[in-house]
């Protein structure tokens, strides 16, 4: 579904030339929860944001269900972005003048949805994170925990093929954070690929695949720990 | 305009801003097309042709003094000299000028009791070559002829009963008469004798051009021979500004009993009559732009703001799918919106200054089309304006979505 061989990423300015990425290789099946870890500057949210066409790479060749998006104009790319991808932000991202429903209709919109479907989906997404009642409250009416749902809710609503997840528990204490990872790790039980950026190491080797990443480069096989148990390690994300 | 809706609800969390852009819209609008309205008010009234061919005219004075200067015969001499210069189609000789200014009207009756109702009619004194050259139109009865004209020094009595009237006056006279039949008429001016229509003229303007009565005049085959006599002249195509030169010449050096003075051609004339007129539209256009410029820069200056503000969010609106165009799209309409909100503002403006302004300084009703073109003129401008920052919006790259904090 998600194959990188080889891809590089290079940020050049004036004066410096940053290698974010090297030779970058890895396949994400569908299916699968992928936690990424490494240390601070070391290229996590690059791969993310070329995994979900915010970025183009360098080098290499990345092909998302079968695409090479580096044949895809800008266009193209956000079409790709609203159809096939869902992302979710550490600080949320929400529309602060929005109320949540308007929210979740922004990617919809996109997609040129009939506003009676869409109404449908927005009331069906609201429903799945406990949220239904609030849907005309604007997001700073909403603790941190409610509006990372909302996020989620955001994410889901287009039934994208993968989640892409930058430290979504960033910013929430720790039981707020216990009870958004039950929810991804609901979704992803439900079918729905998720690839999570997290700094919570206990968190990263509980998980049934992480990628570690060390100055741009996956340093541990990406082929990964897989546990022994798969049932009671998916239970314990 | 897929978005209206919540850019709508949207913008009611940000209402400051919005509503003072709104006023100032509405009250540009407002401003600039009353304004507009004034100055094609004006410029129309600039506009009414005189009746005369004034692009090949000019006109001088000569002014006798002294014993020796005879009136009559130094008239007669520069006429006859005026008509054979090579380049002069014709002159004549007038005691006004047409858009001068200066002239002299008095009360027209159909009867001789002095009390009745009176039309005020500008009337120029001149001789039987006066048609001709001034280049009217005559639409009915005919010319004056030799015998008909009084030449009349200071003081004489007016003996002659002709006249030749301009359709304004016969209609404003006998409405609703065929001009044919106003011919044979006799009419009564204070101090002369009863005065019989003989022709009518399709146009000529009293001297006066704001008057609203400018249009109401006649031909007196009277020219006074008196001390000052103003010689009207026009000359064949490209002669005139040679031929003011040379006339003037002329006059000077053949009678060393008079000055000369007073040379001017009639677009001279027309532009200094209108002078005010036209540094009063000067001072509107001036008005107008700076009021669009300014509304302009507000336009500009609020969606600048809003869209620096909203970087992260317009970052995310594309990581979630939104394409250029669409954001493109996005801030157009807002702007659309916030200056249609304030065009229909300014349009119940409009309409109420504009009927304050006809009732009390007695301006004429302004026609149904300017609002609406006025609306439409702002929407434009409005999303010229917004075009730019909303392009730079659209620039805004997805990844803005994760790495801004
Ligand atoms: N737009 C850019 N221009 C230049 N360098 C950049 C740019 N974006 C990222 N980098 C550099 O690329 C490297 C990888 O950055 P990245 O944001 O992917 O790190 P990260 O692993 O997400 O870090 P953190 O855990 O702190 O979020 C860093 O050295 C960073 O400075
Ligand atoms: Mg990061």
């Amino acid at each position: 579904m998600l194959k990188m061989t080889d891809v590089s990423k290079v940020f050049r300015t004036e004066l410096v030339e940053t290698h974010a990425l090297s030779d970058f290789s890895l396949t994400i099946d569908e299916g699968e929860f992928v936690t990424i870890t490494g240390p601070s500057g070391c290229g996590k949210t690059t791969f993310l944001n070329i995994a979900g066409l915010l970025e183009t790479h360098t080098s290499g060749e990345y092909l998302l269900d079968g695409t090479d998006v580096l044949s895809l104009n800008d266009y193209q790319r956000a079409k790709l972005r609203n159809q096939k991808i869902g992302f979710i932000f550490q600080s949320f991202n929400l529309m602060p003048d929005l109320n949540l429903f308007d929210n979740i209709d922004v990617p919809l919109r996109y997609r040129g949805m009939k506003s009676a479907e869409r109404k449908e989906r927005i009331e069906a997404a609201l429903e799945s994170v406990g949220l239904l009642a609030r849907k005309k409250h604007v997001p700073s009416q909403l603790s941190g925990g409610q509006q990372q749902r909302i996020a989620i809710a955001r994410a889901l609503v287009g039934e994208p093929l993968f989640l892409l997840a930058d430290e979504p528990t960033g910013n929430l204490d720790s039981n707020t954070a216990q009870g958004v990872l039950e929810l991804l790790q609901e979704i992803n039980e439900a079918g729905t690929t998720i690839i999570m950026v997290t700094h919570d190491q206990e968190l990263a080797s509980r998980s049934k695949r992480n990628i570690h990443i060390l100055d741009g480069r996956i340093s541990s096989p990406a082929l990964t720990t897989v546990s022994s148990e798969p049932q009671a390690a998916a239970a314990s994300i | 305009m897929i978005e209206a809706g919540p850019i709508l609800r949207a913008m009611t969390r940000n209402k400051l801003g919005v509503i003072l852009i709104t006023l100032q819209i509405a009250f540009t609008m407002t401003v600039v097309i009353n304004a507009i309205f004034i100055i094609n008010e004006r410029s129309s009234l600039m506009a009414r042709p005189s009746g005369l061919d004034e692009a090949n005219m000019f006109y001088i004075s000569s002014v006798g003094f002294g014993d020796d200067y005879n009136g009559p015969v130094t008239v007669a001499d520069d006429l006859a000299m005026l008509r054979q210069l090579p380049g002069v189609e014709n002159a004549t000789v007038t005691n006004a000028i047409p858009v001068s200014g200066s002239g002299s009207n008095s009360g027209v009756r159909l009867s001789d009791d002095e009390s009745a109702a009176a039309a005020f009619a500008a009337y120029y004194r001149v001789d039987e070559q006066a048609i001709d050259t001034m280049d009217l139109d005559l639409i009915a009865g005919r010319n004056f002829n030799t015998g008909d004209i009084q030449w009349r020094e200071p003081g004489q009595d007016l003996l002659r009963q002709e006249l030749v009237i301009s359709r304004a006056l016969g209609e404003r006279l006998f409405p609703d008469r065929p001009l044919n039949d106003v011919l044979g008429e006799t009419i009564y001016i204070a101090g002369l004798q009863p005065q019989t229509v003989i022709g009518v003229v399709n146009q000529l303007q009293g001297p006066w051009p704001t008057n609203s009565m400018v249009e109401l005049s006649m031909l007196q085959p009277m020219p006074s021979v008196g001390g000052r006599s103003t010689y009207l002249i026009r000359t064949e195509p490209g002669e005139r500004d040679r031929l003011m030169a040379e006339v003037e010449e002329m006059l000077v050096s053949t009678n060393e009993n008079r000055i000369v003075r007073g040379l001017m051609s009639l677009e001279q004339t027309r532009e200094e009559s209108y002078r005010i007129d036209s540094a009063m539209s000067t001072v509107l256009w001036v008005v107008i732009s700076t009021l669009i410029f300014i509304t302009c820069m507000g336009i500009v200056g609020l969606a600048v703001f809003g869209i620096n503000r909203r970087r992260k969010q317009i970052g995310t609106r594309r990581a979630l799918g939104a394409t250029r165009s669409e954001i493109l799209s996005y801030f157009m309409t807002e702007n659309f919106l916030v200056t249609a909100i304030g065009v229909f503002l300014g349009a119940v403006l409009t309409i109420g200054f504009s009927i304050v302004l006809t009732s009390s300084f007695n301006m004429p009703t302004m026609a149904w089309y300017y609002t609406p073109i006025g609306m439409l003129a702002l929407i434009v401008i409005g999303q010229i304006a917004v075009l730019g920052p909303s392009s730079g919006a659209a620039r805004t790259e997805p990844a803005i979505a994760t790495r801004s904090v």
